[in-house]
């Protein structure tokens, strides 16, 4: 297998404005959560909460991209929210390659964003296999 | 444990990770008989067994096995 057992990953995202725009454009979520600044204050949130879904696509970018092979499926994802993003804040992801099997070539990550307050915003796993 | 103490555990991994409840294993049951169980779904069922029974297969036992009779013979093997 080209990952190895432990191996560890790291990159830094930003959810910017061309983030936010672009996924309310695709997905059109405009729930005033992610839309009303006097909304999401209401609510108890200091600003417009950031889709945790987009959280989702830098996933997508960290398997598709930042691997040492793309030759790579996404098994299953599991993604706990644990604290609001909000615009522009930039996240720190650190994901390690917790469990493998070798036999089908499957390796599970364990991943988490944080945040400039040292804050966990997002945490799960991946299971992804290398293909032959 | 047994040959029937595993399928019951084999039983249960298989309803979670198809997603089926009404899933009912033989010794004999083979992929083409569970409609669920297919390629990325094997793979899945492979990595759940592996850490349930707290096992590793190797590739070339996997391609073995014709029925889940010859997988719990592996596992017993272990």
């Amino acid at each position: 297998m080209i990952l190895q057992l432990n191996q560890k990953f790291q990159h830094q995202f930003t959810v910017d404005e061309r983030v936010y725009q672009g996924f309310i454009s695709i997905f059109e979520d405009k729930n005033l959560l992610h839309t009303s600044e006097e909304f999401a204050r209401k609510k108890g949130f200091q600003s417009r909460v950031m889709h945790g879904n987009i959280l989702n696509g830098f996933l997508s970018f960290f398997i598709g991209q930042l691997l040492p092979t793309e030759d790579v499926i996404i098994l299953s994802q599991q993604i706990n929210f644990k604290n609001p993003v909000y615009l522009n804040d930039i996240l720190n992801f650190e994901a390690f390659v917790e469990e493998q099997s070798e036999a089908v070539q499957v390796s599970t990550f364990k991943f988490k964003f944080i945040n400039k307050e040292n804050k966990t915003v997002s945490a799960g796993k991946i299971q992804i296999k290398e293909l032959l | 444990m047994n040959r029937d103490e595993i399928l019951g555990q084999l039983t249960t991994i298989f309803h979670d990770e198809l997603d089926n409840d009404e899933i009912v294993l033989h010794f004999e049951t083979t992929a083409d008989d569970i409609e669920e169980w297919d390629s990325l779904s094997h793979i899945q069922l492979i990595v759940a067994v592996e850490k349930a029974f707290k096992v590793r297969f190797t590739s070339s036992e996997i391609q073995s096995w014709n029925n889940v009779g010859e997988m719990i013979d592996c596992i017993l093997k272990k």
